[in-house]
């Protein structure tokens, strides 16, 4: 259990962010930090969707319940949170 | 006594060359201060400056001038511009001080540098002139303010800004450092002289004097142009050099030196220039988007001028001009948002005939920026501002000190441009700002950013009351919305819908 900084760059806001989080996160927890900065700020609420995590230029998303101590996720990494259906 | 004319003379006043007898030429002109590039001292002297002067007709054309700028401020002293201007042009005003005001100085001393290490005779003694010129605009730019600092301490920062960590302070020092503090005579002359004034302040002063006096503003009218004649002539030091320079096979040498300055530059213009004309500048005063100015000025001149030396455009030429279309209003969006950051008052510029404009300008800003704002008016009509402000801080770019960003909403293309160098990780606004750092990482690689100092605990308490204290953001000095939210009003029962194209 560690404070742990990543940089979120939200889907439809304008902005990369610092983002604490905490290493026993899940990606879940991970992204709804990240929402808090973005979603309801500039970014419309999209309820009917869930927001996944996945490293800058990958296509695929982290599994939403793997904790960011397990995976190769590196402090002040940039993250992509992206609207999806689950 | 019957003087002789200028022209019968000058070449030789200037011809100020000679052999040093007590210690090298090596040591009177070291290369990391001249910057010559091994083109040897001769080559030097074929250098001709396209402007000619001497120094008695200089201090009375510049007598002229302060005593013009002066006098139309001193008549205009009861015309009570800051109680009936627009407070987005008062924010102009701030922006501008703070940030240009002591940048002057910064300049006096790259000129003054030009004037002892300068190879050609000629670029030192047109620096003799641009050093006593930028000493004036130092000077000039703190006292036109200062009239207004009983009623606004935000005018303050005219003399303050330089002096802070403020970020955008931060990012004004990192630039000006980089282009013409902890540079040579002849890197100036390329870097500030050719690249910054040409390419952009001379351009910049002479549309900010036409905004100013379509505003009503007669004072800073009058004091930009005063500015800006000295600008046109200084900025001629650079296009000689960049002759020589090209002349004797240092061409690839000269266009880094180019490409650097221009991509740092752009930036800053972009914060500044940028915001002023198509957000603060009310809209019934602008005769110009920003792009429409960048694409007339900087495509149509400038890079005339860059043809006709014989350099090349910059690699990165046409994403710069792409980023004509979205960089500002990025840049806008974050200092509103950021407000309580900045020493001005943050105009939105966000009236739906605002938006009708910004779509006429930029097609597409409704999908794309106008989604980000949408959310922000909702907010502020819900009566929820404390939506309407940070609770995290935005990285910022490792070269220009701006934070990253780029097309939100339908368009979205924000994208980290990051680069692993020895065990750190920089962030980056583009390719191109991540290139300049790779030009030079040892020159770069050891300055913090805000988000750097902030993580390494140099910010304290860590949260935004600690990063407005290590700003050195008071009370009555923070920026909030310039029209105290008032444009919201038009929203009210109305939500906003494009205008038919």
């Amino acid at each position: 259990m560690a404070l742990f900084p990543v940089i979120s760059n939200f889907q439809y806001d304008f902005v990369l962010q610092l983002v604490p989080v905490d290493t026993d996160n899940t990606m879940d927890e991970v992204a709804a930090v990240a929402a808090h900065h973005s979603v309801g700020r500039r970014v419309a609420p999209q309820p009917d969707k869930v927001i996944r995590v996945r490293r800058q230029g990958d296509t695929d998303f982290f599994p939403r319940t793997a904790k960011l101590c397990e995976t190769p996720i590196k402090p002040m990494e940039t993250l992509e949170f992206i609207f999806a259906e689950e | 006594m019957t003087l002789l004319d200028r022209a019968e003379w000058y070449d030789i006043a200037r011809a100020t060359n000679w052999t040093p007898s007590y210690v090298s030429d090596a040591e009177l002109f070291p290369d990391v201060m001249t910057g010559a590039q091994g083109v040897p001292a001769e080559k030097w002297e074929s250098y001709d400056e396209p402007y000619k002067t001497s120094y008695p007709e200089y201090v009375r054309i510049q007598r002229e001038k302060d005593a013009g700028a002066y006098s139309v401020k001193a008549a205009l002293e009861r015309n009570r511009m800051y109680e009936t201007a627009d407070p987005g042009w008062l924010s102009i005003l701030k922006a501008h001080y703070g940030a240009i005001a002591l940048g002057e100085y910064a300049a006096m001393s790259a000129e003054a540098r030009m004037a002892r290490f300068g190879r050609a005779p000629g670029m030192r003694n047109m620096a003799t002139f641009g050093m006593l010129d930028e000493n004036r605009h130092g000077q000039i730019q703190l006292y036109f303010p200062h009239e207004h600092c009983p009623k606004d301490r935000q005018f303050d920062w005219a003399h303050k800004a330089y002096h802070t960590n403020e970020w955008g302070a931060i990012a004004a020092r990192h630039t000006f450092d980089d282009l013409f503090m902890a540079r040579s005579a002849t890197d100036i002359a390329v870097m500030l002289t050719f690249a910054f004034e040409t390419g952009f302040t001379n351009m910049q002063f002479l549309g900010l004097a036409a905004d100013a006096a379509e505003t009503g503003d007669y004072t800073f009218a009058s004091l930009i142009s005063s500015i800006q004649t000295d600008e046109s002539r200084h900025a001629q030091i650079g296009g000689p050099a960049l002759q020589i320079l090209i002349a004797n096979g240092r061409k690839a040498e000269a266009q880094k030196l180019v490409d650097v300055a221009i991509a740092r530059a752009w930036r800053l213009f972009a914060l500044l220039t940028g915001i002023s004309m198509d957000y603060y500048t009310p809209l019934e005063h602008r005769k110009q988007s920003f792009k429409e100015f960048m694409q007339e000025w900087i495509v149509g001149q400038f890079e005339r001028s860059l043809i006709d030396l014989g350099l090349d455009l910059p690699w990165y030429w046409d994403q710069m001009i792409n980023e004509f279309d979205y960089q500002h209003h990025a840049y806008h969006l974050g200092v509103w948002f950021w407000r309580p950051t900045v020493w001005w008052n943050p105009a939105a510029g966000m009236t739906p005939e605002c938006r009708d404009w910004l779509e006429d300008k930029y097609p597409g800003w409704n999908d794309t920026f106008g989604k980000c704002w949408d959310v922000i008016i909702d907010n502020l009509l819900a009566g929820k501002p404390e939506l309407t402000v940070p609770e995290t801080l935005p990285i910022v770019c490792n070269m220009s000190q701006i934070p990253i960003c780029a097309v939100p909403g339908k368009g979205w293309n924000v994208k980290d441009y990051p680069l692993d160098y020895k065990g750190r990780t920089y962030h980056f606004n583009s390719e191109i700002d991540r290139w300049v750092f790779q030009q030079d990482p040892v020159r770069y690689r050891d300055h913090l950013t805000a988000v750097d100092r902030f993580l390494a605990g140099h910010i304290q308490p860590p949260n935004l009351m600690g990063a407005l204290q290590y700003m050195n953001l008071s009370p009555g000095e923070i920026g909030d919305d310039a029209h105290k939210y008032a444009w919201v009003e038009a929203y009210r029962n109305a939500p906003y819908s494009k205008k038919a194209a």
